[in-house]
């Protein structure tokens, strides 16, 4: 197969190529460790260079590859390649940019975090398997390269939160997560099976088209879509197989928090929204007549409990990190509005918000992290009350991390404010103002507890027993970044959507 | 090829841009800014005159404009649309001369009252001048409503700068304050009339913009919703009927007009506002601040004219009015507070022409009131600067032989203030009185008695202002001087000379643009200002149109009845007015007649108590109700929301509980729910 990009004809895996920039950063990253193979001996700035930019090279390409139309309508049309194993399309390349900045930030970060740490050439290459898996996440059209996808961004992740293999809390929170990851493995594959067997095919397009010719295998199917569905919940993040999250978030080194709670979520995310909508759609109802298994309503019913319980308990935390972790189970609930909702006409726009709502989020929740990061680095505590009087000594910091939990929040400061009001929209026009009105009573709640920062930072006397010797250049730097990206999402918001909307159109 | 409406928007931005450099530069400047506020209306002033030429077919072919010039905010498709754009019709040409024309002599004549007196300050009251300039001439030319509304705001900010520019005294900040409030009051229903107008026709335009698609004004619309259905004109009114709707619109917006023109019931900030320095009092009230009100309502007068009840309103308000403040400058003691009142006053003969169907006697008598009044306090000015800033009446006296200049040109502003022939407040005050009588008795029903009473009124009070115009002059200029600061006056320089002169020999001969009863007489068609009005490229804001506006939908038709005996009436009254203050003031030593009315004299010279009242309104009535909502708002508003912090902080407590720390506990509430929703949308859905 031959595919034309900007003007030249090549072969259709060049399509791939953010995902393969990330395979070869990551075997660099090994080549590196085996020059030099003692613990701690190879050089963090060369590694983080290389992951750093390594992940901005695939965040460019994928997005060089959406901006001439690679895989959309207006160019050539979805991308298919390995018999429908991997597609390339809007949405795929969409979620690699979320995924390639997000991994970029986060290894930025790192150099500062990881310094003096054994084992960095380890870490770093975990980071770049784990993005490949997730940038495969974002391509995958069958259920098996879904399956396999899905554990190679997972079994990374196991082990990046264990990084610190000498803190118990770290060592627990892994294992915690390892356990409950493999109960949702085991839930998925076997909705997989089950899916397997009422359609006989595993390529989503196919699963559709036999779906339609096989009534007689409603009853297995229907137990089959619910078992993927919470299969997906897990790597969302989204209740009840949220558990892992508050844990593992808490447990876990700052900057792989923030890798988690945002690349994999999206990824997470991308791979619901495609098999979802390419291969359940008859069966939910969305093409019209009745649905055989109503997913939709048991989507919304998902989005409703995962804002509320995310929201509700953020809002009793003492610990900040802990506060982020569980906000990010409630972001989960909005990003879910755009399955949700789906049914409603304009469903390209309603699929469209929560991916805009992915995009900001990489910026916003990654730099919130990132900020908790910088606070681990000062070691200054993980209380709301440790952070009082914090911008005295670092303005720039806490500046950015008020941008940050107020975009987060929804208030006008950041791109934040409108792919909410989009997220708001889209539940208007589907009717569903159950989700509208969740969304808002959260939205209102998440102001309470993320001004509890900002109260703390810069309205609190510090109680003087902290003094902050060092600000590490690379951590600020991917701070900053992340604040000024968030901010620009402001105004730049209009730029970006319709991309995300014919991207999201392109699924129907 | 760019041509005099290129050039258009830079007669309000180069104010704008006085006002820029007067704060920032013009400390450094000699006169302390006044120089580029100076340029800058001069050349507003050359750029409005071109504009009115051009208007008058003279140095152009393009006798009107109306564009929209800048989207702020594009709507989409249902939504509206707001811009920026600007209408140049006879009206707003007119205006925008008028307005810069007095702009440029207040700044020259703030050479005389504020530089060479040595106040301090001066680059914030020149940059206040400018923006104030810069805002009217703006409001002149808006071409939609929103736009004018933003305008009108920013006069009524910078009046409360400059009311308020001497803010280390007691008086003027608190002034200033009260003007602020009080006008804000009316604006508020202003703002609420324009987000009305803007929900009822979809646009805010006075006129149709052409173009490769033509928009619709609203007043347009209005009518077409008027003679054919709502729907099909695309207009919603909210399940009222058009008309009541209309009228309520009208009301809203009016609201905002009471309030900036000083009608009753609003018009008490203006007294007070007489704390600000006197050139900044000549701006407010001949050519910015209060003409904006009346402006408004000629700019949209062909949406006024629809409305019968609401031109029974307007011409109430002014006919009462005009009365009302009359009667209270007659017992005044200070200078500028009689020139107060007689603004209230004339301002209420506008609005009652406007009421009557009257839009070019209206528009005639801005015109003629902007020159007398600019000039009246121009004169006040200096005599305040000659008196030592003295402005109690009865301090004065004989200032005849010390400052002739100013007082021949008072006296000018004063006859043409009294209406006395052949001066310009003659010719226009008559024709208001004129067009209210006519159409009073043409139209039909309750709309002509209404017009009537509101002549009535209008008539009474021509006695009451030439009696108290000329108590102000004789009280001032003639008799004997009563102090020693009268004896022997402060000299004024050739700033303060030049800007009465010019308006002096304007205040006597303005009015010939249009005198009716002459051209009605010998029949000579010299009535320009009524031909100027009734064409244009515009139709839809002539009079020609406004008249068949009134005649089909208002109901009020002019009678036929010649022009010459009411005005002979009215002029008699204004003789008889100034015959009285003659035998009571014009004698070496006058006295306090107005002590004869005795218990009269006090409700009057406290403003028959309004002040006192609305001070009651506000403790008697709005503090209690804004306590009771802050009970309400303390006790059940906040105890709701507390209530629902606790409930919420309670649930988050109780779902944190769910996160024991147990990975079993985990791995069972995660099978369960997987039951729980295997039972309900597999089983109960009827799958299986």
């Amino acid at each position: 197969m031959v595919v034309e990009i900007g003007g030249f004809a090549v072969a259709d895996w060049v399509t791939l190529a953010p995902t393969l920039v990330l395979v070869a950063a990551s075997l660099l990253v090994f080549l590196i460790d085996t020059v030099e193979p003692r613990p701690g001996s190879s050089s963090n700035a060369v590694l983080a260079a290389v992951t750093t930019v390594g992940s901005l090279l695939a965040f460019l390409v994928a997005g060089y590859l959406l901006v001439v139309g690679v895989g959309q309508e207006r160019v050539t049309g979805p991308v298919s390649m390995f018999n429908g194993q991997l597609v390339v399309d809007g949405m795929s390349l969409f979620f690699v940019v979320i995924v390639g900045s997000v991994t970029a930030l986060v290894a930025l970060a790192s150099y500062d975090y990881l310094a003096g740490e054994a084992y960095q050439a380890e870490y770093y290459a975990l980071v770049l398997l784990a993005a490949t898996g997730m940038s495969l996440m974002a391509s995958a059209n069958s259920l098996a390269t879904a399956f396999v996808c899905l554990e190679l961004s997972s079994l990374p992740s196991y082990a990046l939160v264990a990084f610190y293999k000498d803190n118990r809390g770290s060592v627990e929170a892994s294992l915690k997560y390892f356990l409950v990851g493999a109960l949702s493995s085991s839930v998925l594959v076997y909705g997989i099976s089950l899916v397997y067997a009422a359609s006989g095919r595993l390529q989503f397009g196919a699963v559709a088209e036999q779906l339609g010719a096989r009534p007689e295998f409603a009853g297995v199917l229907g137990v089959g879509v619910v078992m993927v569905l919470l299969g997906f919940a897990f790597k969302t993040a989204s209740v009840p197989f949220h558990f892992w999250a508050p844990e593992a978030y808490e447990g876990a080194p700052a900057p792989v928090s923030a890798f988690l709670s945002s690349a994999s979520k999206a990824a997470g995310f991308v791979l619901a929204f495609r098999l979802f909508l390419t291969a359940f759609p008859e069966v939910g109802g969305l093409a019209g007549g009745d649905p055989a298994v109503d997913w939709v309503v048991a989507v919304q019913v998902l989005a409703v409990v995962t804002m509320f319980v995310g929201n509700f308990a953020a809002a009793t935390q003492e610990k900040v990190k802990r506060m982020l972790a569980y906000s990010s189970v409630g972001h989960a609930g909005y990003v879910l509005i755009g399955l949700a909702a789906i049914s409603a006409p304009d469903s390209g726009f309603v699929l469209g918000a929560s991916m805009m709502h992915l995009l900001v989020y990489g910026f916003m929740n990654t730099g919130a992290f990132l900020f908790v990061a910088l606070a681990e680095q000062w070691g200054i505590g993980r209380t709301f009350q440790d952070f009082n009087g914090l911008s005295t000594q670092a303005p720039l910091a806490c500046a950015a991390m008020t941008v940050f939990l107020f975009s987060l929040a929804g208030l006008p400061i950041g791109g934040g404010f409108i792919s909410k009001l989009y997220l708001l929209a889209a539940t208007a026009k589907a009717g569903t103002w159950l989700l509208g009105a969740a969304l808002i009573v959260n939205s209102a709640l998440s102001l309470y507890y993320y001004s509890r920062v900002v109260k703390a930072m810069w309205f609190e006397e510090p109680d003087g027993t902290v003094e902050i010797e060092s600000y590490p250049t690379s951590l600020y730097a991917a701070v900053v970044i992340a604040a000024v990206a968030t901010v620009v999402l402001l105004p730049a918001f209009g730029l970006l959507s319709p991309s995300a909307f014919n991207a999201a159109s392109g699924l129907f | 090829m760019a041509g005099v409406y290129d050039f258009v928007p830079a007669v309000a931005l180069l104010p704008f841009l006085a006002f820029v450099v007067s704060l920032f530069a013009g400390e450094y400047m000699p006169k302390r800014g006044a120089e580029a506020g100076i340029i800058a209306t001069a050349g507003s002033l050359a750029l409005s005159v071109w504009t009115l030429l051009t208007v008058a077919g003279i140095t152009g072919p393009a006798t009107s404009f109306n564009e929209n010039l800048y989207t702020w905010v594009a709507g989409g498709e249902g939504a509206v649309t707001l811009n920026f754009g600007i209408l140049v019709d006879p009206l707003s040409a007119l205006m925008l001369v008028i307005v810069s024309l007095i702009a440029f002599l207040v700044h020259v004549f703030s050479l005389g009252y504020m530089n060479d007196e040595g106040e301090t300050g001066l680059p914030r009251y020149y940059a206040g001048l400018g923006l104030f300039s810069a805002s009217m001439l703006a409001f002149v030319f808006s071409n939609n409503l929103l736009m004018a509304f933003m305008f009108f705001e920013l006069v009524g900010l910078c009046s409360y700068l400059l009311i308020g520019f001497w803010f280390r005294e007691a008086a003027p900040p608190s002034a200033a304050k009260k003007a602020f409030l009080v006008t804000r009051f009316g604006d508020y229903f202003f703002l609420i009339g324009v987000v009305g107008v803007f929900a009822t026709f979809g646009t805010g335009l006075f006129a149709p913009v052409e173009g490769a698609e033509t928009l619709a004004s609203f007043p347009e619309l209005a009518e077409e919703a008027l003679a054919g259905s709502a729907e099909e004109a695309g207009v919603n009114t909210f399940g009222y009927d058009p008309g009541t709707w209309f009228t309520i619109l009208g009301l809203l917006v009016l609201g905002g007009v009471v309030g900036k023109s000083a009608q009753f019931p609003l018009h008490t900030w203006l007294p007070d506002a007489m704390e600000g320095p006197t050139p900044v009092s000549a701006l407010i009230h001949a050519a910015t601040m209060v003409a904006a009100g009346v402006y408004l309502v000629a700019r949209m007068y062909g949406f006024y004219a629809l409305s019968p009840t609401a031109l029974a309103v307007i011409a109430l308000i002014g006919g009462f009015t005009a009365l009302f403040a009359a009667t209270m400058g007659v017992v005044k003691q200070e200078l500028k507070q009689v020139l107060a009142y007689s603004t209230i006053s004339q301002y209420g003969y506008m609005m009652l022409a406007l009421g009557a169907g009257g839009y070019t006697a209206a528009v005639f008598h801005l015109t003629t009131h902007a020159v007398f009044k600019a000039l009246l306090f121009l004169g006040a000015g200096s005599v305040i600067i000659a008196m030592h800033h003295e402005e109690n009446m009865w301090t004065m006296g004989g200032l005849r032989d010390r400052m002739p200049v100013t007082y021949y040109t008072f006296l000018s502003g004063s006859l043409a203030l009294a209406g006395i022939v052949p001066f310009a407040g003659f010719w226009s005050k008559d024709e208001v009185l004129f067009e209210a009588l006519i159409h009073g008795l043409g139209s039909e029903g309750a709309i002509g008695t209404l017009l009537l009473v509101g002549y009535a009124m209008g008539l009474v009070a021509v006695f009451f202002t030439a009696f108290y115009t000329f108590r102000m002059v004789f009280l001032t200029f003639h008799g004997e001087p009563r102090t020693d600061t009268a004896r022997d006056p402060e000299p004024v320089r050739w700033n303060v000379k030049g800007p009465l002169t010019v308006l002096g020999i304007g205040a006597a001969t303005v009015g010939f643009i249009n005198m009716v009863p002459v051209a009605e007489v010998t029949g000579r068609e010299i009535d320009y200002l009524h031909k100027w009005l009734a064409h244009g490229d515009i139709s839809v804001t002539t009079t020609e149109h406004y008249g068949e506006l009134l005649h089909t939908f208002a109901g009020v038709d002019p009678a036929e009845l010649g022009p010459v005996a009411p005005g002979a009436v009215s002029l008699v009254l204004a003789l008889a007015g100034v015959g009285a203050a003659w035998k009571l003031y014009n004698v070496p030593d006058p006295e306090e007649h107005t002590d004869k009315l005795g218990g009269a004299k006090t409700v009057l010279m406290h403003n028959y108590y309004l002040d006192e009242f609305q001070v009651w309104l506000a403790t008697g009535v709005t503090v209690p109700l804004a306590r009771a909502a802050d009970k309400f708002d303390q006790g059940v508003v906040d105890g709701v929301v507390n209530g629902i912090s606790s409930v919420s902080l309670f649930g988050g407590s109780r779902f944190r509980r769910i996160q024991s720390g147990v990975v079993t506990n985990y791995a069972t509430l995660m099978t369960l729910s997987l039951v729980l929703l295997l039972v309900v949308f597999v089983v109960a859905g009827g799958v299986v």
